[in-house]
């Protein structure tokens, strides 16, 4: 990693998720309000509910975020908290499809923090942070890093 | 190799892992875990079919005299918070739905597992008795994915039934197993999805299912609402309002074998329009599911938990109803002169006495000022040798200021509903989830009554004069058989239940703000009813 560049502060990534916590599932319910979706007691039958409410995430937050990420190397809430993701490798900007895109399906993973038993998972993710490069599981499988811009 | 950047969190999550309550079972060693069924203590969630939750002395020896003998025999840590299921005793085994971790079968001497099947876990209802093939079965619901039978001997599911005319049932109502029949009361999630403003409220209606009891396959299906849903109106622009929904059945149903009729309640509409059937009891055919009348007690009331949020929120009906339910299960009662009468108590805290041939009302009385959580909430008792009605009052976040606020227990005759003696609880807790009244439901046996408070007290009370003859705060902390962390709290839902020398009740309720905790537990006196 380029090491000009300083891990972003666990404070400035934690607003971040913070804001992007509320405004992707905000996008989320316009989505709904459009679309229909989940409208009705038939969407709910089975495991579909569970496979639309992931996709609804996954898109929800590439809407908001795809473009800054393309861009950028943000997402609305790193954008607000002055910080953004870089290639672990290169310290340059991280590849689309092999190091942004793949956060997008981590994402919907984080409100299982709400959930008693599953909220494991978005902890254990968490949990990398406090490792010396304070970099998250999800960092860690997208080969990236957050540093402060 | 693992360095100390990945040891750290491992490590921290491992101590997570390990101080989160794990529920080791305590299996059971040098005992058969095969268990008898020989001697089953109660037949339906109303002790008896008749649903008059009492327990005669051929079934328990738990009476006026032996009640202050009462001591705690074993306390088992349930895996829930929110205990929902009620036990299934034999002369040897406890059966119960334990939460997470599935339905276990306990030895009834020391509280050890005999066995455990961890593919249903969350079991919502009582556990009730059937025969499938000729063999002892377990029948019982999960609130979400439906009906199951289960072996009594090993605890193999047997079949299990997911209603699909409602897309979205809940399963919150104990089934009835009576003859080559379940009967499976049907509530519907709506009641809950109301709250997201962008789902269209509501379109499905509770109902009562027959199922074959070796199969599991539908036989009849009568849903509480004929008309079909419509759009009624547009909110977010897009957002369709649609109506008549709701009139949920969540309580356990009673059936009168002399007439062949089903009997049981219905909660409000969800949505409006509202029905003639919503907050109504029901009398249907158990062979055909056909109608045989349908009284309704409080008309116009509409009302779904989006109204918790808010009076404003879009999904809440317009003209707010009070959301007043039969979740009691109706009881069936023969007076001294012959005469029979079902009695259905409604959480407005009225009590009426119906005519079983034409549902008309022969007489009703009022206790407590009522509310969404009763009133009479869970479960009434009888005592047809003494000619009296037994009526748990709950009054939960009724005004203090209210005149009518009256929880405790009241004593109704028979023959006519006055109140032959009323014992009023007293404030013993001072925390905001701690309440005086009795939400849940009670059990009656050879002149007594036993009650399970809010506040986690449990009482026996004398069934002639209402005189206190035994009491427990369960509300504290155990010492658990099976070596997990076990707390009491409030004492709803399902209640107590006298079973042969045992008086069980699972302690802690956290599902409506009440006080949580874990606790089964069982009380005995020294000697057992002959077998």
């Amino acid at each position: 990693m380029n090491r000009e560049f300083e891990p972003a502060g666990l404070r400035r990534r934690l607003a971040a998720t913070a804001i992007d916590f509320v405004a992707v599932p905000t996008l989320a319910l316009l989505i709904m309000l459009v679309t229909g979706v989940l409208e009705h007691a038939d969407d709910f039958v089975g495991n579909q509910v569970v496979i639309k409410v992931v996709l609804l995430g996954i898109s929800s937050y590439l809407i908001l975020n795809g473009w800054l990420l393309f861009k950028r190397g943000q997402t609305l809430g790193k954008l607000m908290a002055g910080i953004r993701i870089v290639s672990n490798t290169t310290g340059g900007p991280a590849p689309l499809f092999r190091a942004l895109l793949p956060r997008a399906l981590f994402f919907p993973l984080l409100y299982l923090i709400v959930l008693p038993g599953p909220c494991l998972i978005p902890m254990l993710d968490l949990a990398f942070i406090f490792g010396k490069s304070r970099r998250t599981l999800h960092d860690r499988i997208c080969q990236t890093s957050v540093v402060r811009v | 190799m693992l360095n100390k950047t990945l040891l750290r969190p491992i490590s921290w999550l491992a101590f997570i892992s390990i101080a989160a309550p794990a529920g080791a079972a305590a299996a059971c060693e040098g005992i058969d875990s095969q268990p008898d069924k020989q001697r089953v203590f109660s037949e339906a969630w109303g002790t008896r079919y008749n649903g008059q939750r009492f327990q005669s002395a051929e079934n328990t020896s738990i009476n006026a005299e032996t009640a202050p003998g009462l001591t705690l025999k074993w306390a088992y840590g349930l895996s829930t918070d929110s205990p929902r299921s009620y036990p299934l005793v034999t002369s040897d085994t406890l059966f119960i739905g334990d939460g997470g971790r599935g339905l276990v079968a306990l030895d009834r001497e020391t509280g050890c597992v005999r066995w455990e099947n961890n593919q249903v876990k969350d079991i919502s209802t009582a556990i009730v008795p059937a025969t499938i093939d000729g063999q002892p079965a377990l029948v019982f619901s999960q609130r979400y994915s439906g009906v199951y039978a289960a072996s009594a001997a090993t605890g193999k599911i047997l079949w299990h039934s997911h209603i699909t005319r409602n897309p979205v049932p809940m399963y919150s109502g104990t089934p009835l197993v009576f003859s080559n029949k379940v009967f499976v009361p049907i509530s519907s999630q709506e009641i809950a999805l109301s709250f997201n403003p962008f789902y269209g409220c509501c379109t499905t209606s509770g109902a009562m299912a027959a199922l074959d009891i070796q199969t599991g396959e539908l036989l009849w299906y009568r849903p509480t609402i004929k008309q079909e849903p419509r759009v009624t109106g547009r909110h977010f622009l897009f957002v369709e309002k649609q109506g008549p929904s709701g009139a949920p059945v969540w309580g356990a149903p009673m059936l009168d074998t002399e007439r062949g009729l089903l009997v049981f309640g219905t909660g409000q509409n969800y949505s409006h329009p509202a029905t003639q059937t919503s907050d109504a009891i029901f009398a249907v055919h158990i062979e055909t599911g056909e109608i045989a009348w349908v009284s309704q007690f409080t008309a116009n009331d509409a009302y779904n938990m989006a109204c918790e949020i808010s009076p404003a929120h879009p999904n809440c009906p317009a003209g707010l109803g009070p959301d007043l339910d039969f979740g009691a299960p109706p009881i069936k009662v023969s007076l001294a002169s012959g005469k029979d009468l079902y009695l259905a108590g409604q959480k407005s805290g009225d009590i009426y006495a119906i005519e079983p041939e034409t549902g008309e009302t022969v007489w009703a009385t009022k206790i407590g000022a009522g509310g969404k959580l009763g009133g009479i909430h869970w479960g009434m008792a009888a005592s047809e040798s003494l000619g009296l009605l037994f009526v748990p009052i709950s009054d939960v976040r009724s005004e203090n200021d209210d005149p009518g606020r009256n929880p405790g227990l009241h004593a109704l005759r028979l023959n006519d509903g006055t109140i032959k003696w009323s014992l009023q609880r007293q404030n013993q807790c001072t925390e905001p989830t701690c309440w005086t009244g009795l939400s849940s439901a009670i059990s009656a046996g050879p002149g007594i009554v036993v009650t399970g408070g809010l506040d986690g007290v449990l009482e026996v009370v004398g069934a002639d004069d209402g005189k206190r003859l035994w009491s427990f705060n369960t509300n504290r902390e155990f010492t658990a058989v099976n070596n997990i962390p076990t707390k009491g709290g409030g004492i709803d839902a399902h209640g107590p239940m006298l079973a042969d020398n045992l008086l069980i009740v699972s302690s802690g309720y956290g599902s409506f703000f009440q006080e949580g905790g874990n606790a089964l537990l069982v009380f005995s006196i020294a000697e057992g009813v002959s077998p």
